[in-house]
């Protein structure tokens, strides 16, 4: 099982650092909105991830603030965009 | 802990990471905030439900729960993302448009009533 | 008054279960103190009333969840083949769907439904026409914009047959309005 762990775990990384990329790149505001809500999502599932390696769900509750705050900050984050730009 | 258990989850946690890594190479190919988004929207979503589903097999009961309740929020809430992203990257002449082959959305919206693109 | 407290009744249990699960221990003040949030929020917010606007039929419901199931793993690889094989140079359009859908708890579950059909994505929800514009990836879909958007139409077909409203006899059929 540790095995797969280190797996799970190096797949996880490789993603991070992969949208990593593109967050850094952008080139647009809205392509790192969507970029971050990725990470965060990538965040989330590596918490659960390790709550599953350790057979401890305590921090499992903490993913429901995590994600949620990442939706309300991405879906604001869209509409400041939109208002910049002016439009209707 | 119980055998059978453990490979029902080993394999949910793999395929979920496998699709996390698809998904981020998506976000790192695809050409516009859009394309972004459908890796984001189904890679992202399928990779976080099945590491869920595995990590809901590796503890208490009592924390399938809130697991449950962070699947349900990530389904209901990518497609509001989804559409918010889409229409402002509409726009916002976001989208790349060499890569349309139709566009019936040109119809109601046309690019003069569009905002030029926005780089920084 | 006695009525639309009634119909505001599944709106008050769901809030009612979330606070439950949130706090995931019904004790006796988790469950009190639940009740009394989800009055209060039903009382300061005006959300709109859910069960005129759908019909639950259970077992087409049930087949329409397990085919979205399907259709999520199906389209997330997809979008992972898409994102491997073509990348930058994946083939797109933007085809439009008219909706079968008129109230507003409809539309959005129409959202839901074509977002994890493989290759689209809503882009724009014109209400008044009811009309979904969808971004849909050509090699994650089948090919033809054409194709893509029966297959679309079929599935939001799908959806209505599983929760459309019962037509209703004190309205004509013709009209299609339900912004509340």
């Amino acid at each position: 099982m540790t095995a797969v762990y280190y797996v799970v775990f190096i797949l996880l990384g490789l993603s991070a650092l992969l949208t990593v990329v593109r967050l850094v790149i952008g080139p647009g505001v809205l392509d790192r909105i969507v970029t971050l809500d990725v990470l965060v999502t990538l965040f989330a599932a590596g918490i659960a991830a390790e709550a599953a390696r350790r057979e401890d769900g305590t921090g499992l509750p903490v993913l429901l603030a995590v994600t949620l705050l990442a939706f309300v900050g991405s879906v604001t984050a869209a509409h400041l965009v939109e208002e910049r730009e002016g439009m209707r | 802990m119980n055998t059978a258990l453990d490979v029902a989850s080993a394999l949910l946690l793999i395929a979920g990471a496998v699709f996390c890594l698809l998904a981020s190479v998506g976000v790192l190919r695809f050409p516009d905030a859009v394309g972004r988004q459908h890796a984001a929207a189904k890679a992202q979503t399928l990779g976080l439900l099945l590491i869920l589903l595995g990590a809901a097999l590796q503890n208490a009961p009592r924390y399938a729960v809130p697991l449950a309740l962070v699947a349900l929020f990530q389904l209901l809430t990518i497609p509001v993302t989804g559409q918010i992203v889409g229409r402002t990257a509409y726009r916002t002449s976001a989208l790349a448009e060499e890569s349309l082959t139709e566009d019936a959305l040109a119809r109601r919206l046309p690019p003069e009533e569009r905002r030029p693109g926005q780089d920084d | 008054m006695n009525r639309s407290l009634l119909r505001r009744l599944p709106s008050l249990l769901w809030l009612w279960l979330l606070w439950i699960l949130l706090w995931s221990t019904p004790s006796p003040l988790v469950v009190l103190g639940g009740l009394l949030v989800a009055v209060a929020v039903l009382a300061v917010s005006r959300f709109p009333e859910v069960s005129r606007q759908i019909t639950v039929r259970p077992l087409r419901l049930l087949a329409l969840c397990v085919r979205m199931t399907g259709n999520l793993v199906v389209s997330a690889a997809a979008v992972g083949w898409a994102a491997l094989r073509h990348g930058p140079r994946v083939r797109a359009a933007i085809v439009e769907l008219p909706l079968d859908a008129d109230t507003d708890l409809l539309v959005t579950l129409a959202t839901l439904v074509t977002n994890v059909s493989p290759g689209s994505l809503v882009l724009e929800i014109d209400r008044h026409r009811g009309v979904l514009y969808v971004h849909v990836l050509l090699v994650a879909a089948s090919g033809e914009p054409e194709e893509a958007r029966r297959k679309l139409l079929a599935t939001e077909r799908r959806l209505v047959a599983a929760l459309g409203r019962r037509p209703d006899p004190s309205t004509s059929p013709t009209s299609r309005k339900d912004d509340a």
